[in-house]
């Protein structure tokens, strides 16, 4: 399992080196989210990189309208001469890219793609030119597993990092900033919320947009031996927020991990850590909670609603069939009471006595002692 | 001369009595969820009997229906998909909306039902329009940041039919770029769960010693609304015009249906737009519960008036809905199912399926048994004097303040 990761400086480089690391991710200002290079420096310092042996990742990941994407694509046959792979996730880039240059290409999945049918068809479509798949960080080991032995192209994720929680391009902390701020680059903010019982999340505007990320940062160091004997190719490590001077020690974790050590690495770093969703995703859980039981009770002999009920005197049914005086009904009171009735009464909103009342209308029935308005009615 | 191009009113449907609203109202389509593979866990959503009823009805009047899958499917999900996908071929389903290239080549080898890539995949450009294209689409569902004037690039370039948002609430996030609910609350927001943490109100540290933390609901985005660039959406031939909200009541999706079809018949008629038609159709739309409108991104990239920096229900609507007609007839009156009591005198206006509203003074309420009432009470039946053009599923509005 190799290690991949960002270098921001001629710093980072030398870090990434001395760490025997085989390939580093440059991020652009104009193309990557958080992208700080400037043509020049990106120029420079992938120069370098090439230098140290090291194989030059770009990373394209904003995503763009068609007014931003043609305004960058003109600055990209410059820089593609000087990488080795292109990073997208923006599929109008990866569809730009397979048709405008000969680079092996990175598909970053890591929004939605849970699913091998969706992930087996990126890896199709640029046939030859995939070589590696960016895997969302919101899957479990189990699914990891199964996507790194049954994908046919290596497959990279993010093992140490912040967790990227919203991304909008709408400008939301320069209209609070003060002046001195908004002439900055980027501008950082801590959000906190009554209505959550999470304190500090970061937040970042720059010239994309505006980005918030997770309290706690996502790392699964622990399970990197369990991650390699199961294949991953590729652990990212992401720490353009931090020292990079960690990198050292994660590399160690990561390539022969050793408890007590990372332990202290972990007590001594300046945000708390999470595994995310890697032991079991169960965040559909709870829809079951969210849905009105009552109302998944359509189906089948399912006759109507009840829309007024008198003591003494009448139900009144709104009816999607037929209703006849000889049927038979059950009715479900919304607390989960179930009546049976038999039908002796069949008026119509006239009043009149019959004998069907049709789909579409509203029948009047003989009140039932203990049958609310919303109750459901089925032919019995 | 040729012909005026009228694009579709796609309106949204929550459950199968406010498809019967939207229709009936004018939307030349509409857009359902089933029980399951949707965004909107919590709606009514339809049954499958209620689908198929559903679609009868749509297509028996003239609209098209639309069933969302845009969800970003796990592997389990997707096991149970062509099942469902076979009920939708057979009842005659005009598309399906989707998210996920997962579920894109699952409905394209069990069905031949054309596929609309959702707004979930943030689909921004003309290269990514392609994409979808090649991957079997039809339509693209375009993101919300994109211009109208982009749109029409996007759908002469690629040459795929385009959808736009053109009224109702909106994602601050990149659609589908938002996981605050699943990694805060553990609900998965791409799957239904969506805890709506964006219109919380935040408190901010910028970092500056001197500075108290700024308090603001910078995350919440104003509703968008497009009536006024209705001739820009036309002009570039956007094919269908998106109005958001499931979740929303039967008299959001009877109005926006009414306005905007209405709109657009207007202008394919007479081929502009008179302001005294504008400033009439604006507040038949401000007869609906909404937050502040923007045009977000339709004409210029959205900018910070476009954030509603203020609690959500801040301001009580000034009108009510009251009920919906559930017959009208000489013999049985106006037989109203009301929702919110009315009192005798009050004044009433009844929304007609086609121009203006139809006052009433609600002078002689009488029960369904003929018995005479001052006030009237939710979730019961009352009958008002029958009156020529009130019609069943009518919907009845008030002003209450």
């Amino acid at each position: 399992m190799k290690i991949t990761t960002y270098a921001q400086n001629l710093h980072d480089l030398n870090l990434i080196k001395d760490q025997g690391i085989t390939e580093v991710i440059l991020a652009h200002k104009n193309f990557a989210r958080f992208g700080k290079l400037s043509t020049e420096e990106f120029i420079s310092l992938s120069s370098r990189a090439h230098e140290f042996s090291l194989r030059v990742l770009f990373e394209w990941d904003i995503l763009m309208t068609e007014t931003t994407f043609q305004e960058v694509i003109q600055e990209l046959p410059d820089l593609i001469k000087h990488v080795d792979v292109l990073r997208v996730q923006d599929p109008g880039a990866l569809h730009w890219a397979i048709h405008h240059t000969d680079r092996p290409l990175q598909f970053i999945a890591e929004n939605g793609n849970h699913n091998a049918r969706a992930l087996k068809e990126w890896i199709a479509h640029a046939p030859g030119r995939m070589e590696r798949i960016i895997l969302s960080i919101e899957l479990s080991k189990a699914v990891i597993e199964e996507y790194v032995q049954t994908l046919t192209v290596p497959c990279e994720l993010l093992g140490f990092g912040r967790i990227l929680l919203f991304y909008t391009p709408r400008s939301l902390l320069s209209p609070l900033a003060p002046e001195k701020l908004i002439q900055n680059e980027e501008i950082l903010a801590l959000g906190e919320s009554e209505e959550s019982p999470h304190k500090g999340f970061p937040i970042l505007e720059n010239r994309h947009g505006t980005f918030m990320f997770h309290i706690k940062e996502f790392c699964l160091v622990e399970f990197s031996t369990e991650l390699r004997d199961m294949g991953l190719q590729y652990f990212r490590v992401d720490l353009r927020w931090d020292k990079m001077e960690h990198l050292k020690i994660l590399k160690s974790s990561i390539d022969n991990y050793k408890t007590e050590i990372f332990d202290t690495f972990k007590d001594e770093y300046a945000q708390d850590l999470m595994r995310g969703f890697y032991l079991v995703n169960k965040t559909d859980v709870l829809f079951p909670k969210l849905k009105n039981h009552r109302l998944q009770k359509r189906e089948g002999h399912y006759l109507g609603e009840v829309m007024d009920a008198e003591k003494g005197s009448h139900l009144a049914i709104s009816l999607k069939k037929d209703l006849r005086k000889s049927d038979k009904l059950k009715i479900l009171h919304p607390k989960g009471k179930e009546f049976e009735v038999e039908i002796f009464s069949l008026r119509n909103l006239s009043l009149e006595d019959v004998d069907i009342v049709e789909a579409g209308s509203v029948a009047l029935i003989q009140y039932m002692n203990g049958v609310w308005v919303k109750s459901q009615v089925f032919l019995a | 001369m040729s012909e005026q191009f009228v694009p579709e009113v796609l309106a949204p449907a929550g459950g199968l009595d406010k498809l019967k609203v939207a229709v009936l109202y004018g939307a030349s389509a509409v857009y359902v969820g089933g029980q399951k593979f949707g965004l909107r866990t919590a709606a009514d959503n339809f049954t499958l009997d209620e689908l198929t009823e559903g679609v009868c009805f749509a297509h028996a009047h003239g609209s098209k229906v639309y069933v969302v899958l845009n969800s970003f499917l796990h592997d389990k999900d997707l096991s149970e998909l062509p099942e469902f996908v076979a009920h939708l071929e057979a009842i005659k389903v005009d598309a399906v909306i989707v998210s996920d290239l997962g579920v894109v080549q699952t409905v394209r080898d069990l069905s031949t039902i054309p596929i609309h890539v959702s707004t979930q995949a943030s689909t921004l450009n003309v290269e990514a329009a392609k994409l979808w294209k090649k991957m079997g689409a039809t339509r693209i569902v375009l993101g919300r940041e994109v211009s109208i004037k982009e749109a029409g690039i996007i759908k002469r370039q690629a040459g795929v039919e385009v959808e736009l948002f053109i009224h109702g609430s909106m994602c601050m996030a990149y659609s589908g770029n938002c996981v605050i609910s699943n990694f805060t609350q553990g609900r998965d927001s791409n799957r239904g769960g969506c805890a709506h943490s964006c219109r919380f109100e935040y408190s901010l540290d910028m970092g500056l010693d001197t500075e108290e933390k700024k308090k603001a609901f910078f995350m919440s985005s104003k509703d968008l609304e497009g009536l006024r660039v209705l001739p820009e959406f036309i002009k570039e031939e956007i094919d269908s015009l998106k109005i958001e909200g499931r979740m929303k009541s039967h008299l959001y999706a009877g109005t926006m249906s009414k306005v905007y079809s209405e709109a657009l018949k207007y202008y394919a008629q007479n081929g502009n737009f008179l302001s005294d038609d504008l400033v009439s159709w604006e507040a038949e739309l401000s007869k609906v519960s909404h937050r502040s409108y923007t045009k977000a991104s339709l004409v210029e990239k959205a900018d910070a008036t476009s954030i509603f920096n203020e609690r959500e229900n801040s301001n009580e609507n000034e009108w009510q809905m009251l009920g919906t007609v559930v017959e009208a007839n000489a013999k049985a009156g106006i037989v109203i199912e009301v929702r919110n009591a009315f009192n005798q005198g009050d004044l009433l206006e009844i929304v007609p399926f086609l121009g203006p509203a139809i006052l009433i003074n609600a002078n002689e309420i009488v029960d369904l048994l003929m018995r005479p009432l001052t006030r009237t009470k939710p979730t019961t039946l009352v009958r008002l004097p029958y009156r020529e053009g009130v019609l069943a599923q009518h919907l009845i509005r008030q002003k209450v303040h």
